[in-house]
């Protein structure tokens, strides 16, 4: 019944070139979310998947960032906040877009697109358009984003880990002056739960920073950033995107070596952020690693021969996130000061996170974890109406319904 | 879900031989097309001694130039005949029932002279009549009647799934469902995997034909979608092959069973 009730969703949440992660809560298009999606998509429908990922693309800059958020002209202006008229970021194209970027898991989501059918990918000639795009977009990563130095990619936002409201951040966050409470109107509470949600001084701070971004035309080396950390999760999905680059390359008769070149390069410079049994992001502001403990610090545990692996499966095994003990993986230590288990990325589970870890576990030969983690996570999904995420101790469902990547992800589960 | 192929479409004389070449090749229904003048009912000795043979007869699809939604009466009149006559048959035969559209062939709107002799309100009284008389046969015939939307340059009158939907849910009968058909749709729909989604308990029969209207896997419709979301909604009938062929016609029906099979 999984598959039908998810392939259900996937389908009344596709809008003809791409789909909406909610309709009611995000009614455009968003980055890792596609990237995401596609994973399932190819399941239902391979040639639907590689729209999905190829519109994305669609809205690439010429610098060669993946926005964030690729606004549809269909969708009322002020739909959403920030909206397009927050970020003025408009396309060669024409695509209206956010400014700020996600993390990259588009390149690992097109080389699984094209394996669900290499046929129809050569009929469309998907890898060899894609590539070049991808290329372009870890270029931009490389090239603007390695502020700290240490080969490593920094996020200029919270919002561009993906994971908003993340502890990690709050040190951080709390340095930056919030943009008056009066100078926007949030529209993420009209669909949510205030309780579940960042709280308005940290929306203000979310603002101020986007703001200073666009008012220096995004221009990376410019931009005076208030806030910049190497985030474990952004660079361990770059290390397993570039070593899908060298698979798509190789595929495509072209050298498979500067990507493995690049994903080496990679994993020795994100040691640097191992601490404690588990990555933790550094804040390129005071140099100093956070003390949070995050599911973004295991999730390097996806990275192929990973130096750290045994050390940091004990951690997620041990009393901090309790993987196989509670559901799915927590997205903040159970033990930590700042835990709380219904608020946004500060406590509750998340299903793509939890993908990406039984991929991890797949690939660490660790059948029985991964086992655990995929009937928690098809039980989850269905009985919570493909929530967006769960409390990890009760199983209990929070933020949208019928969220795309949930339904996305347990199709693929399904189908493993 | 099965896979049926109508019965002009498979080589053999009769329908023991085309049978034999259907079940050979993937196939596990036929489904008959039903003329006019009550020839179809004429068929009853042919079709009972077909179906003592083993042959699967689940459908008939009407095969006649005027149909219930004709604009003159006794075109109209002579439709409503046929059909009941075919729906008897059909329920004679232990079958699910049979399809028709509203018209074909009859008016487009959209080629000229554009506007039809009856206004859509015409239009949708006697199509609620027609059901209705069709609907009511068809249930005591413990059958049920297949309304099929056409694209715009076939019907004028019924093209989508929603205005079949509305036309069944103000007759009021479970007897009369959609039959829907892959061509039309991907013509007439803006989404054909979601507007299958959103008629979900109307659909009772499905056609398939590719964007061209030749067999499946010789246009470019999205079959993965299209039957992905017959599976989401739990169809679990039959899908009946109805189209022209290109290349060799023996090779081209030999192949679909393969394409529908590789998503289903």
């Amino acid at each position: 019944m999984t598959d039908r009730q998810a392939t259900e969703v996937l389908l009344g949440n596709w809008t003809g070139h791409s789909t909406v992660p909610s309709h009611s809560l995000y009614p455009h298009q968003w980055s890792w979310d596609s990237a995401f999606i596609a994973i399932g998509l190819r399941h239902l429908s391979p040639r639907r998947a590689q729209i999905e990922l190829e519109s994305l693309l669609g809205s690439q800059w010429a610098d060669g960032r993946i926005p964030h958020i690729s606004f549809s002209p269909s969708v009322a202006r002020d739909a959403y906040f920030p909206g397009p008229d927050f970020w003025q970021a408009i396309t060669r194209g024409g695509v209206e877009t956010s400014g700020i970027v996600q993390p990259p898991v588009h390149a690992l989501a097109v080389w699984l697109t094209h394996q669900a059918d290499p046929a129809e990918s050569v009929r469309r000639n998907f890898l060899a358009r894609v590539y070049p795009k991808l290329v372009a977009w870890h270029a931009y990563l490389r090239d603007h984003r390695d502020l700290g130095g240490h080969g490593l990619v920094a996020i200029v936002h919270p919002w561009e880990s993906g994971m908003d409201n993340s502890p990690a951040w709050d040190e951080a966050l709390a340095r930056v002056e919030p943009a008056p409470l009066d100078s926007f109107t949030r529209r993420d509470t009209d669909h949510a739960s205030n309780a579940d949600r960042p709280t308005d001084l940290d929306y203000g701070r979310y603002v101020q920073l986007a703001a200073t971004y666009r008012d220096h035309g995004y221009a990376d080396a410019r931009t005076p950033f208030a806030f910049a950390l190497e985030d474990p999760c952004f660079n361990a999905l770059l290390i397993a995107s570039e070593h899908a680059l060298a698979s798509i390359a190789a595929e495509l008769a072209l050298d498979p070596a500067p990507h493995l070149s690049a994903a080496a390069e990679l994993t020795k410079s994100l040691s640097s952020l191992f601490t404690d049994g588990i990555f933790r992001a550094r804040d390129l502001k005071t140099g100093e690693l956070v003390a949070a403990d995050t599911i973004a610090g295991l999730v390097p545990l996806l990275v192929a021969e990973l130096p750290e692996a045994t050390e940091l499966l004990a951690t997620a095994q041990g009393p901090r996130f309790q993987l196989g003990k509670v559901h799915l993986v927590p997205s903040y230590d159970l033990t930590g000061p700042a835990f709380e288990p219904g608020r946004y990325w500060r406590g509750p589970s998340w299903f793509n996170t939890a993908w990406l870890i039984h991929r991890a576990l797949s690939a660490l030969d660790q059948p029985a974890l991964a086992e655990t983690l995929r009937q928690d996570f098809l039980t989850l999904a269905t009985d919570t109406d493909f929530a967006e995420y769960v409390d990890p101790y009760t199983g209990e469902p929070r933020g949208a319904r019928n969220f795309s990547w949930t339904a996305a992800l347990a199709l693929d589960l399904s189908c493993s | 879900m099965k896979i049926a192929c109508q019965e002009q479409l498979l080589p053999g004389a009769t329908l023991q031989e085309k049978w034999a070449f259907a079940t050979a090749n993937g196939y596990e229904a036929i489904e008959l097309r039903g003329k006019g003048d009550l020839s179809f009912r004429d068929r009853l000795p042919e079709l009972r001694k077909a179906q003592a043979d083993g042959v699967v007869m689940p459908t008939v699809c009407v095969d006649m130039l005027h149909f219930f939604g004709a604009f003159d009466p006794e075109q109209r009149a002579d439709a409503l005949v046929q059909m009941k006559s075919q729906l008897s048959v059909i329920a004679e035969l232990g079958g699910l029932g049979a399809q028709t559209p509203a018209s074909y062939g009859m008016f487009s709107r959209r080629l000229p002279p554009f506007e039809p002799p009856r206004d859509e309100a015409g239009d949708r009284e006697v199509l609620l009549d027609g059901l209705r008389q069709l609907g009511e046969h068809a249930a005591a015939e413990g059958v049920e009647l297949f309304l099929e939307p056409l694209n715009r340059y076939e019907d004028h009158m019924v093209n989508r799934l929603e205005q079949a939907v509305s036309l069944i849910e103000e007759v009021g009968l479970d007897s009369v469902r959609i039959g829907i058909d892959s061509y039309h749709m991907n013509i007439e729909e803006a989404d054909p995997s979601a507007a299958i989604v959103a008629a979900a308990p109307y659909i009772g029969h499905v056609q398939l034909s590719d964007s061209n209207r030749l067999q499946p896997g010789a246009g470019h419709l999205d079959w993965a979608a299209f039957l992905g979301a017959l599976d989401a909604i739990g169809y679990d009938r039959f899908l009946a092959v109805e189209c022209r062929l290109s290349g060799d016609p023996v090779e081209a029906v030999r192949s679909i069973p393969a394409v529908v099979r590789r998503y289903v």
